[in-house]
């Protein structure tokens, strides 16, 4: 059974994590690391198929320089982050970002398959 | 002249007047979109402010009404006073200026802004239709291409202040609402046009499905062609009865000046309630089913305006209220970015 979202009400970015602040007031910090390793788009998803492209991913992450992203909301279900430098083409559901909040994997397991999410 | 604050001018490229090399003037170009494209993003952003309540009219199934529903909800919105404007996002089949005695008009375009033209009741009407050559002219679009024109529509066109913004959809869910709710800030909500007959109420299933998935509240669900009222006379007091659809027989008894009235359902009855229920959203209002709407659609005036005071407005007037009772009881809650 799907997992009730509590509603985003606050997104603090700091300089090298954001703060989300939910409805009923807990609070969790999501590293930018964490956010883009995790991010949905096209270039990226089919790279956390494999262990070794996901580490991949992860050091490509990790080398970028440390920067606030710019934050928008997509219509009333999701957020883009645009960075300075790299992918700023990821659509964050918000189930995705309060998978991230919870350290949990946002991809619940599922391998990309180009056309199928 | 572009408006664009890129120059042609090269740096360090003391080469004296010759042609620009074809490589710089395609990166030329491509500044310029960008920089048109940021322009519209932010346009887009600030249209939030200036419009105060956004609605979509979406069905699953293609001719319930959708144009037809839009226009009234517009024109009923306009006879309260409000001001208005329709979107109509229907690219490949834009029908909406037709129907609001636009036919034929075009648009104006002053520093590179859209101004959109007016219709009945002074509402503001932007659509594929102002851009066509003559209407026989088919639009075969791409995706992508459909998805940059609709953001033109959204952030190149200077609505001015709008009390509401009614945006008409083609069938389904596909690229068109996608888009729409990806670019355009705070939508209310949708409405759901339905018809009362099984596939339309199948497929309006999958536009409140849709909605759930995209986070934008559904409004309600509004019945079209819900039911065709036959009026007559006979002798005061005497039985009338009339062969309808499926071997029924409706009765009525005329009152004391021979007055009766019947009203036929042609498809099914109580169909969009009943998904409304199922679904847990408003039921908006059922429609009558109007031959008066045909005529006026093609006549280009709106049964809203030529009979004000009849039947099909005072049930678009119902419909308008049930939209207002649930902009108004709805939660403002908005995410706050630091």
């Amino acid at each position: 059974m799907a997992e009730d979202v509590l509603e985003l009400r606050r997104l603090e970015r700091r300089e090298t994590d954001m703060e989300l602040t939910y409805e009923d007031g807990t609070v969790f910090t999501v590293s930018y690391d964490d956010l883009r390793h995790a991010c949905p788009c096209a270039k990226c998803a089919p790279l956390r198929n494999e262990d070794d492209t996901s580490m991949q991913l992860r050091r490509t992450v990790e080398a970028h320089p440390k920067q606030k992203p710019l934050v928008r909301t997509v219509g009333n279900y999701a957020l883009s982050f645009e960075w300075e430098s790299g992918c700023s083409s990821g659509i964050y559901r918000f189930e995705r970002i309060w998978d991230l909040a919870h350290r949990r994997d946002p991809d619940r397991g599922r391998p990309y398959v180009h056309g199928a999410w | 002249m572009s408006d664009s604050p890129v120059s042609m001018h090269n740096p360090g490229n003391d080469t004296p007047a010759e042609a620009p090399a074809a490589p710089d003037a395609a990166a030329q170009k491509q500044m310029e979109q960008a920089y048109a494209q940021m322009k519209r993003k932010m346009a887009m952003a600030e249209i939030g402010k200036k419009i105060k309540h956004k609605i979509m009219v979406l069905s699953g199934k293609g001719g319930v009404g959708k144009s037809t529903v839009s226009t009234g909800l517009a024109l009923a919105l306009a006879q309260q006073g409000h001001k208005v404007g329709i979107l109509d996002i229907d690219i490949t089949g834009p029908n909406v200026p037709k129907m609001m005695g636009l036919d034929g008009r075009k648009l104006h375009v002053e520093a590179g802004r859209i101004h959109p033209a007016q219709g009945h009741l002074g509402v503001k009407v932007i659509s594929m239709a102002f851009l066509l050559e003559d209407e026989d002219t088919p639009v075969v679009w791409r995706g992508p291409i459909k998805l940059g024109a609709i953001q033109q529509f959204i952030g190149d066109v200077e609505w001015g202040n709008l009390d509401y913004l009614i945006i008409d959809f083609p069938p389904g869910t596909s690229d068109e609402p996608l888009t729409v709710a990806q670019s355009l800030p705070d939508i209310d909500g949708m409405v759901i046009v339905t018809t009362p007959q099984d596939v339309a109420l199948l497929d309006s299933r999958k536009s409140i499905s849709f909605a759930s998935s995209l986070k934008v509240p559904v409004l309600g669900v509004v019945e079209n062609m819900s039911g065709y009222t036959i009026q007559g006379k006979g002798t005061p007091g005497s039985d009338i009865e009339i062969a309808a659809p499926a071997g029924r027989t409706l009765r009525a008894t005329c009152d004391d000046e021979g007055r009766f009235s019947v009203t036929l359902d042609i498809f099914k009855e109580g169909g969009g309630r009943s998904t409304a229920e199922e679904f847990g959203v408003p039921f908006l209002g059922a429609l009558p089913f109007d031959p008066g709407f045909v005529r006026g659609g093609d006549d280009g005036v709106h049964r809203i305006v030529s009979e004000p005071e009849g039947a099909s407005a005072t049930a678009f007037s119902h419909v308008v209220a049930s939209i207002q009772s649930q902009l108004d009881g709805a939660s403002s809650s908005s995410l706050e970015i630091i």
